[in-house]
């Protein structure tokens, strides 16, 4: 096949996809500016146009206090995650122990196990320990992370071990190799955690949903809920808050994109 | 990397000294704070709004993520529950009772000179009072009738239904106020209910979820088949009312729960059974001309009565503040805020009986108060079985339902299989707990169900 | 044994220590929050622990395991989480394919990769009521491209009711195990599936292909070429090996996820029905454990569910693992 024939190929597949993936959100932007009763109907544009819907967010519900806080839990819960998945990925990738692989399999095999099975005991844990309702009964059961390890394990066997132990010979400690020599060359790998990390704590839903009492610790996701009741739902404003819900994480994609694929590596083949 | 970990701790730290700054005061000094789990939205803040008014040295919060009964439980017996939470049925309030968090008021009460069995309505009354102690005071009440849009019926020249009625004249009218386009696709429809409604068809046709001591299922009588068979003649035979793909169809917001209230909001019924607490929602909808009728009956003029009471922590350590907002639920202030907001009914009966209940003087058109009474006068509140897990009932029952809704299964083989299951259930909780196998016994002199007498 | 240590020796009981101390932190948070609650509940699974408190607690051994494998109700929601696996190959498939075109170095890769991942950044409640609007059998978009396809080809075929439907492509029965022709259709279990690959097929997995892919040595598929292969057998002979430890991977954690899946569908959309066909193991679950309270019953669900994951996995582990080290 000739090469311009191909990319034109290419992308044509390429956009007709993104269209697909575009257009329902075009339709969410669109029906935050929608009155109530269109919100449904699938004409595309609003009949009015409605941009104090977003203004009524904040009146309605403590939207910024939410935002903070989806925020603050998230960044905290990635930067304790990473920090903990790096130093037992080190480990696990870097030294050499009794019982290391009989370890990690452990490590692998929580990775099984349904998040339903822990969310009793863990509440119950919560509640033993006195931070149900806090900010660190969220935070910390999330800063420990199997999947994390595992991924930084798999970036660490990549660099060369040559490295290493060249700063041995010089004399560095385990410590400083750690920090000197790993983290800096396993800094694409580190960001693509954060990424995962961070994407998915900010849009957990059920456990801060269970966890949390207080108004002012309630997180975006579930503040969003006051729009959704018996007395009827306001489609409107929860795609408006959805809109701004979602501005962090794109910014925090865009602004990482060229760490991300190279961050991911996941062993290589035999031979 | 030292660097870029140290500054994004120092960062956090930093942050997390804000958070904690901007921490809203628990209490202003000098108060008590209360916390209520309740649901959350305006008619009810302006309920704590009011109750905060009216005590100056208390504070009541809503706390509204965690209104799982499971929650409150785990919640309070840890120590860190509620002062104050909400019980929507009898299931509920016995859970409460037997997990041993629901205190028992009955003493209270009376000291206060308040008796919840002879002030509130009997329907809300399987909320709050157990086995003949009060756990708490009633917060809302109310039963369904039939809103009418007077528009529609204006328009088509037909005068305004007037109860007491039977079914056979309503499927009557409700057929003139159905309109297909050439499609066969509703324009608009006669009739709409929801299907968690079905026990308001049960009671008016005699049939009983359980038998009168609550040791049976007996949804498989002919009484209740009857009633869900005419849930689904509304859809299937007289086509008077939307099937789930037609409602599904009928392009307006809602949610599975509400979207009846919005449909009919929206025009697209002429008439709808539901509760006076629609009208929370169905005020905001400007030029909507309302008018309620009594619902139809079968055999019997009863109608199902609902609401919510509410309960107070026996391990809370500000009960006895508590209790003043059980004592607010009893006042005049607060009834009459419940009745003007129209958030169904308030929970004592001599409210209802005052002039200032039939006339609003915000909602002057709002010339219907009398019927709303009126059905919650004939009101029954649900049924309980002390032998079966009420939100396990709930689930079995929901599902055959919902196969008779989506035309699958007959009304009568659905109800079969749903009384087979529900018996089952029962049978299952008699091998494993004791204390109910020997209530079981002293009521039915047998050990099992099934087994010889 | 005392005396001299060899230097590997040294190294390696220094390596100990300083392996401690590394996975300390991590280790500890495992143990307290991973592992701790999973001991729970497996022990809960043996009792009859109820929230109500008239039951008196007890051990009751296999009693649950039992009660559970003999419910059909148990059977049925099994049977719709092995359903909603089906969507797996064809998401896997589309996140190859995306990775593929997008490695190719071109202008504005940057902005369609953005674009893929949009769907990611969205779960829960807003996507959701998304969908449910797409889906309206009378009035949504989805059917009205299938009418007009299947009218501009003269074909008398009703649209699918989509989320209204029992009805499934296999077949399956509603009340029980097994299959009729009257399921036979597209319904509410597909709709879900179908929006599973939507969201899918640009997320993380189509990232790990391209991840992979970059590292693909250039060298060997242009040799390949030199010696004449066509693209298909290039693919075949050079790509799709290298990728081997990713697509080992993505199924893997596919197969954990999908087992573990369809909380937040069943919750936001569906309620787990119409009549519990979008009921999966994991909201059966929740349903036991958060509304009806029986929480020894529903750690044995959760069990039952864990011993499937890890079925599964080994199955996977066994024949996928052949090429791959880790």
């Amino acid at each position: 096949m000739a090469k311009p024939i191909r990319t034109v190929l290419i992308y044509l597949g390429l956009s007709l996809v993104a269209l697909t993936m575009l257009l329902p959100f075009l339709w969410m932007v669109l029906a935050s500016l929608k009155p109530l009763r269109e919100v449904e109907m699938l004409n595309p544009l609003p009949t009015e146009w409605h941009p104090e819907n977003y203004r009524k967010v904040f009146e309605q519900i403590p939207f910024a206090r939410y935002y903070f806080n989806s925020v603050f839990i998230s960044a905290w819960i990635t930067f304790l995650q990473c920090l903990t998945s790096c130093m037992a990925a080190f480990a696990f990738a870097r030294l050499n122990w009794k019982g290391r692989d009989g370890v990690f399999r452990l490590y692998l095999a929580t990775l099984m196990i349904p998040g339903v099975v822990t969310m009793i005991p863990n509440y119950t844990l919560m509640v033993k320990l006195h931070i149900l309702d806090s900010y660190t009964g969220l935070i910390v059961p999330a800063s420990f992370s199997a999947f994390g390890t595992f991924l930084l394990r798999q970036f660490m066997l990549t660099i060369p071990p040559a490295l290493d132990e060249a700063a041995e010979i010089d004399g560095a400690g385990r410590w400083q190799v750690f920090w000197d020599v790993i983290m800096p060359l396993a800094r694409p790998g580190i960001i693509t955690l954060g990424i995962f990390t961070f994407m998915g704590t900010y849009g957990s839903f059920f456990w801060p949903l269970i966890l949390i009492k207080s108004e002012h610790l309630r997180t975006l996701p579930i503040g969003m809920l006051f729009f959704d009741t018996n007395y009827g739902r306001q489609t409107n404003l929860i795609m408006a808050a959805s809109v701004m819900n979602i501005i962090p994480l794109i910014i925090l994609f865009v602004t990482s994109q060229k760490f991300l694929v190279k961050g991911i590596q996941l062993g290589a083949v035999k031979g | 990397m030292r660097v870029f970990f140290a500054a994004t701790f120092v960062v956090l730290i930093a942050l997390s000294l804000l958070a904690w700054s901007i921490r809203p005061n628990v209490a202003e000094p000098g108060k008590t704070a209360l916390t209520w789990v309740s649901d959350d939205n305006p008619a009810r803040r302006e309920q704590i709004n009011l109750f905060n008014r009216l005590h100056k040295d208390l504070t009541l919060r809503l706390d509204p993520n965690n209104t799982g009964m499971e929650k409150v439980i785990v919640q309070s017996l840890a120590g860190v529950g509620p002062d104050l939470f909400d019980c929507y049925d009898t299931f509920q309030l016995s859970a409460y009772v037997k997990s041993g968090i629901a205190w028992n008021v009955t003493d209270e009460l009376a000291k206060l000179g308040l008796d919840p069995a002879k002030q509130t309505w009997k329907a809300v009354q399987a909320d709050s009072i157990y086995e003949g102690r009060a756990y708490g005071f009633g917060n809302n009440v109310g039963a369904d009738a039939v809103w009418f849009n007077k528009s529609i019926f204006d328009r088509e020249g037909i005068p305004y239904p007037k109860g007491p009625w039977r079914w056979p004249e309503f499927i009557k009218l409700a057929q003139r106020l159905t309109h297909r386009d050439a499609n066969g696709r509703a324009t608009q429809f006669g009739f709409m209910c929801e299907w968690w409604q079905w026990l308001h068809f049960v009671y008016q046709f005699g049939g009983r979820v359980y038998s009168e001591d609550g040791t049976r299922c007996v949804v498989d009588s002919p009484e209740t088949v009857a009633a869900v068979q005419l849930l689904y003649d509304l859809i299937y035979k007289y086509k008077v009312m939307p099937s789930p793909v037609e409602e599904a169809a009928m392009a307006t917001q809602g949610g599975w729960g509400s979207g009846t209230i919005t449909r009919f909001g929206a025009d697209k019924g002429a008439m709808a059974l539901g509760g006076r607490w629609w009208l929370c929602t169905l005020r905001d909808y400007k030029g909507l001309r309302l008018g309620v009728v009594e619902c139809p009956y079968s055999v019997k003029r009863v109608f199902r009565g609902y609401g919510k009471g509410t309960l107070i922590n026996k391990n809370s350590p500000h009960r006895q503040e508590a209790l003043k907002f059980l004592v607010y639920q009893a006042g005049r202030e607060y009834n009459q805020l419940i009745n003007d907001q129209a958030d169904a009914l308030g929970p004592v009966v001599q409210f209802a009986y005052e002039p200032r209940y039939l006339l609003n003087p915000k909602h002057p058109e709002e010339d219907y108060n009398v019927v709303w009474r009126d059905a919650l006068e004939r009101a029954t509140p649900d049924q309980y079985s002390p032998f079966i897990n009420g939100q396990v009932a709930l689930r079995l029952l929901n599902k055959q339902l919902d196969l008779v809704k989506n035309n699958q299964k007959t009304a009568k083989a659905a109800m079969c299989d749903a009384a087979l299951q529900l018996n089952r259930e029962i049978a299952r909780g008699l091998e494993q707990d004791p204390e109910l196998a020997r209530r079981y016994r002293e009521i039915t002199g047998r050990t099992a169900p099934g087994g010889a007498q | 044994m005392s005396g001299k240590l060899r230097p590997g020796e040294a190294r390696n009981r220094r390596d100990t220590v300083a392996a401690l101390l590394f996975l300390l932190p991590n280790f500890l948070g495992f143990v307290i929050f991973t592992s701790g609650p999973v001991i729970f509940s497996l022990a809960a699974s043996f009792t009859n622990w109820n929230l109500q408190q008239t039951v008196p607690f007890r051990w009751v051994g296999f009693e649950n395991y039992g009660r559970l494998l003999a419910d059909p109700e148990f059977h049925l929601y099994a049977v719709n989480t092995a359903y909603f696996l089906l969507g797996m190959p064809l998401a896997i498939a589309g996140s190859l394919c995306l990775a593929m075109m997008l490695s190719q170095k071109l202008k504005g890769i940057v902005v369609y990769r953005t674009l893929f991942y949009l769907p990611s950044f969205t779960s829960g409640v807003a996507l959701m009521i998304l969908w449910k609007a797409l889906y309206n059998p009378d009035f949504g978009p989805v059917n009205a491209m299938i009418d007009w396809v299947t009218h501009s080809l003269h074909l008398s075929i009703a649209a699918p009711q989509w989320l209204l439907s029992t009805q499934n492509v296999l077949g399956l029965d509603v009340e029980k195990v097994g299959f009729t022709a009257k399921q036979l259709g597209i319904g509410a279990r597909d709709a879900i599936i179908i929006m599973g690959i939507w969201t899918a097929v640009g997320g993380n997995n189509m990232l790990l292909y391209l991840a992979a892919l970059t590292n693909v040595p250039q060298e060997l598929s242009e040799a390949a070429e030199l010696d004449g292969a066509g693209p298909w057998q290039v693919f075949r002979n050079v790509t799709w090996p290298q990728l081997a430890p990713t697509t080992f991977f993505i199924v893997v954690m596919s197969f954990i996820g999908g087992l573990q899946g369809g909380f937040e569908q069943a919750r936001v959309m569906t309620a787990g029905g119409p009549a519990g066909t979008t009921t999966t193991l994991a909201y059966h679950i929740y349903t036991k454990a958060f509304e009806e309270f029986q929480i020894g019953y529903a750690s044995a669900v959760s069990w039952v569910l864990f011993a499937l994951v890890f079925a599964a996995t080994a199955v996977n582990w066994k024949f996928g693992n052949r090429e791959v080290s880790y």
